[in-house]
């Protein structure tokens, strides 16, 4: 029996299948978001259909979603009327859709076939949307009254995954 | 006012602004550094993806303004998390294959050690019989 | 009916694999010969099942019958022949059943060509063999079944994944990568065979290495022809990216290639033999780790499409297999006795010892690579990347010891020699490689590294043109394997050098045009043509089309492309290449509007990039020249080669 080559095989072997079991079951291309209790990234972008300037540092003392999404995504199709119905039902709760990769014309033309109820701003370039380390549509962002990101949500927004991250966003 | 935001974020930049061929460049290099967080394993300077061009965007105003590469791989590192960095800041990946290297010439210097000594069990003294030497010779050399 | 034919036959080479393995083990535990002609024939029955079921898969490709699952999944009627029969290796299932056909051909090949010898090990080898091949029939009826019975067949079906459709390049590079991968199991059964008798006699040696270097140079073609493809059909103008798809499978090529140097040293001096053994089977094991890299869905790649829940299953092998060669090799390998010694460590003989020490740095530094993001993440739950910054840092200077160790190690002789003898042997390639290395400098080579490879390449291609003549015309009779070998080393150094120089002094810009612009890019000027659109019966492609002049003259026209398929979201750019022998022009379009006809284009001319592809198959020819065997009469030519080395 040679000890050498059982030690030596031994380790290597336990720890290449421990490591590869740990992978299993983790989807590789969810990247989590470091932005988790960090301050929200500042901007001030123009609205879309208007001419006022929202300023994140405005909103502070209420809750914020923020919504990142374009025209050209289909999820995000699918999810604006879960967002465009319920922001009426939280009135202390700010939303603001955030739209970049797209045009003012293709975004106003959506909003007035799909409705609109909170405002939507385009950011030039996406520097915003990197900002907040965006990599898809859609993503949405929940922000505390401190101004604090206190959860991320990849992909189309339902009215339960709504409901329980604004209660997050509630809690101070 | 982005220009604000930028500095609030990070900071005054801390090299000289770059403009044309060199930009162009620097644009290029920096941007092989930061990895695409959509695309399966590209890097921003490789991927056609939209994510990935705006990323480019930034880079190459950021360096247009004279942030520097470390203050550029920090402001997506903010944003993004160590995932987005291309080149991993950890050291053990870096040092362990120093560590086999040290250990496996190790391993070889002290095997050949063996090798020329040890003529192993179970051989016949092969080595005095001329004859033997010679067609030996013969053999290794072609 | 089709599909309950093909799940018999699946389930029937189980139970004969199985079957056929149980019998091996027992008549090679109990060395009977009638035990042997047993598993032998169980051997066969496995492949000729394989066989026929492949058969019937094409069958019911061909004739879109889709009451079969995997037809369902993958078969079109509008998609042009070759790609149906080619859709075979396109999606897991069927891929899986492609790798039980080359496995069963490998066993039943390895079997017939050892049909009456080494009676003592076969048992042990068939049972090897029959035992993984279990393994993988098992996973064809289990959790990737192509011959599913669909319940309301569809009329038609999506086609295979479009990636697969874009180039020709995807019909032969997924076969040679089986042939290379699979072939790792036929060494690994003769490996086992010897640890589990208890000793490597020195006529196994032959089908030891004959065995292992056949799907080396599949293997070898493979890895090149996946490079190829990731450059005509990426669109980022390299050729590798250290994606964990492409490491997984260049880690077994690492291993196989140091196991046929250092087999080398085993068959001339009878030392080294627990050592060869192990990296064969460690080229064995890294194929079953590359099909989990590939497969399980736990590496972020671009291989991603092959994604599936077969993880599991083959994690559970892979334990299997570890734990069989470990315990084997542990037990047994003191008992494979070192017969010889070496003279000294500064001579040919010792240069084989780096040679090993390299590829087993190169496989550790590329594996660790590889696998470090998920052991971070396992151990504090944070994601990063080990991205090509990272692997080229680490394998560019090894790569480059190794060009060093091409010229070196043969240049040293075999055996004791004086330090005079040496270092006169050292010295005089030395000249060739500072002419190389002049010529690149004077050809506009300035990266002191790219000159560095060009003196290293110069220097080994010397020794190498010098060790393939000796012996004169008889060579091509007697020393075929050794000038198989330099061929191959031959186009190693022509590898080494044409990446160097592609990585190090190409050229690349991007430009905005509309239509009728134009933008030069080294000695071209690219003239933006326009855009069209083309309706092909599977896609939809928006073709922009440019005109390429040199100095004034026509050189092409060139096609980039984005491809629609009906199935996917965002389009698939495939750029255009003109190649000639010594540069590329290369175009790839980032962005394309038909509406206001321009197009933003990366352009890129990378020198010597055609060398790479044409090196990598003079390599595999030089597989192919040591591997075709002697005739039986220059045995008797030359009986003193023999007997001396079984002597030495």
């Amino acid at each position: 029996m040679n000890r050498t080559v059982l030690i030596v095989g031994a380790a290597i072997a336990i720890a290449l299948l421990a490591v590869l079991f740990l992978g299993l079951g983790k989807d590789p291309t969810a990247i989590e978001t470091p932005l988790i209790g960090k301050p929200a990234p500042q901007f001030a972008l123009k609205a879309v259909n208007g001419s006022e300037t929202i300023d994140i540092a405005r909103l502070r003392g209420k809750p914020v979603v923020v919504n990142f999404w374009a025209t050209w995504c289909v999820p995000c199709y699918q999810e604006h009327p879960v967002l465009v119905e319920n922001a009426p039902a939280m009135p202390n709760v700010q939303f603001v859709g955030v739209v970049f990769n797209d045009s003012a014309d293709k975004i106003n033309a959506f909003l007035r076939q799909n409705g609109s109820s909170y405002p939507t701003v385009l950011d030039e370039q996406g520097k915003t949307a990197i900002e907040y380390g965006v990599g898809g549509v859609p993503e949405t962002f929940f922000i505390n009254p401190k101004g604090v990101i206190v959860a991320k949500y990849v992909g189309p927004m339902t009215p339960d995954i709504l409901q329980a991250n604004v209660a997050k966003a509630m809690v101070q | 006012m982005i220009a604000l935001l930028l500095a609030v974020a990070l900071g005054v930049p801390q090299g000289q602004p770059l403009s044309g061929s060199a930009l162009d460049q620097r644009t290029q290099e920096v941007a092989s550094l930061l990895r695409c967080p959509v695309c399966q394993g590209m890097s921003v300077a490789d991927s056609p993806s939209t994510v990935a061009q705006d990323m480019k965007h930034q880079v190459r105003d950021m360096l247009g303004k004279g942030y520097t590469q470390e203050q550029i791989l920090a402001f997506f590192e903010q944003s993004y998390g160590q995932f987005v960095l291309e080149k991993p800041r950890n050291p053990w990946v870096w040092v362990l294959p120093i560590v086999i290297l040290i250990i496996g010439a190790i391993v070889v210097v002290t095997t050949a050690k063996k090798l020329t000594r040890d003529p192993g069990p179970g051989t016949r003294d092969v080595v005095t019989d001329p004859y033997v030497e010679q067609v030996r010779k013969l053999v290794n050399h072609d | 009916m089709t599909a309950t034919l093909g799940r018999f036959l699946i389930l029937a080479s189980v139970f004969v694999s199985a079957a056929g393995a149980m019998v091996a083990f027992a008549a090679g535990k109990s060395q009977s010969l009638d035990g042997l002609k047993m598993a032998r024939r169980f051997a066969y029955a496995f492949a000729a099942l394989m066989a026929i079921a492949t058969g019937v898969m094409e069958y019911a490709l061909l004739t879109h019958d889709f009451s079969v699952g995997y037809v369902a999944q993958v078969g079109s009627r509008s998609v042009p022949t070759w790609v149906t029969i080619v859709s075979l290796w396109s999606s897991l299932e069927g891929s899986i059943l492609f790798w039980g056909l080359v496995m069963g051909l490998y066993i039943a090949g390895a079997t017939w060509l050892t049909r009456g010898q080494y009676v003592d090990y076969m048992p042990f080898a068939i049972g090897t063999w029959l035992s993984c091949a279990a393994f993988f029939a098992f996973l064809i009826p289990g959790p990737a079944n192509p011959f599913v019975s669909v319940p309301n067949p569809p009329l038609d079906g999506n086609g295979p994944n479009p990636l697969l459709q874009n180039h020709y390049l995807m019909v032969i590079h997924p076969p040679f990568l089986y042939l290379g991968y699979v072939g790792m199991t036929i060494p690994f059964g003769f490996a086992c065979a010897a640890l589990l008798r208890g000793r490597l006699g020195h006529a196994f040696l032959k089908p030891l290495r004959a065995s292992l270097m056949l799907p080396w140079i599949f293997l070898t073609i493979a890895i090149m022809l996946g490079g190829w493809w990731a450059y005509e059909v990426l669109g980022w103008g390299g050729y590798w990216a250290w994606d964990p798809v492409e490491n997984a499978s260049l880690l077994p090529w690492l291993t196989a290639t140091a196991a046929l140097h250092s087999a080398v040293v085993m068959e001339r001096r009878g030392v080294l033999k627990g050592w060869t053994v192990t990296l064969v089977q460690a080229s064995f094991l890294l194929t079953i780790l590359g099909t989990f890299m590939t497969r399980s869905g736990v590496f972020n790649s671009v291989h991603s499409f092959t994604q599936s829940s077969i993880g599991p299953t083959i994690l559970v092998f892979l334990a299997a297999v570890l734990l069989y060669s470990i315990v084997l090799l542990a037990l047994r390998v003191d008992s494979l006795e070192s017969e010889g010694r070496i003279d000294s460590p500064v001579s040919r003989e010792g240069m084989f010892l780096v040679n090993n020490l390299i590829f087993v740095l190169l496989t550790f530094t590329v594996l660790i690579g590889t696998v470090f993001p998920l052991v971070v993440e396992a151990f504090r739950g944070k994601q990063m990347s080990v991205g090509r910054p990272y692997f080229d840092s680490m394998v560019v200077p090894v790569g480059t010891a190794l060009l060093f160790l091409i010229g070196v190690g043969p240049a040293l002789p075999w055996g004791r020699t004086t330090k005079q003898q040496a270092l006169r042997s050292l010295l005089q390639p030395l000249a060739s490689g500072l002419v190389v290395a002049t010529i690149g400098f004077v050809l506009g080579a300035r990266n002191p590294w790219t000159l560095v490879t060009l003196l290293f390449g110069g220097y080994a291609a010397w020794v190498t043109i010098v060790e393939m003549s000796r012996g004169g015309a008889k060579v091509m009779k007697r020393g075929r394997r050794r000038v198989g070998a330099y061929i191959v080393h031959a186009g190693a150094v022509i590898v080494l050098v044409a990446i160097a120089v592609s990585s190090t002094m190409k050229t690349q810009t991007e430009a905005q045009l509309t239509r009728g612009q134009s933008a030069t890019i080294g000695a071209y000027t690219v003239t933006f043509l326009g855009t069209e659109e083309r309706n092909e019966p599977n896609r939809q492609a928006t073709i922009a089309r440019f005109a390429v002049t040199s100095n004034g003259k026509p050189v092409t026209t060139m096609e980039p492309r984005m491809n629609q398929y009906p199935q996917m979201r965002e389009p698939i750019g495939t750029p255009d290449v003109h190649s000639t022998i010594t540069r590329d022009l290369y175009l790839s379009i980032m962005n394309i509007d038909p509406s206001t006809q321009s197009v933003s284009v990366m352009m890129l001319i990378t020198p010597m990039v055609s060398w790479i592809w044409i090196a990598v198959m003079i390599m595999g020819l030089g597989g192919v020249v040591a591997l075709v065997p002697y005739r039986k009469r220059v045995v008797n030519e030359a009986p003193l080669t023999d007997v001396a080395a079984e002597v030495a």
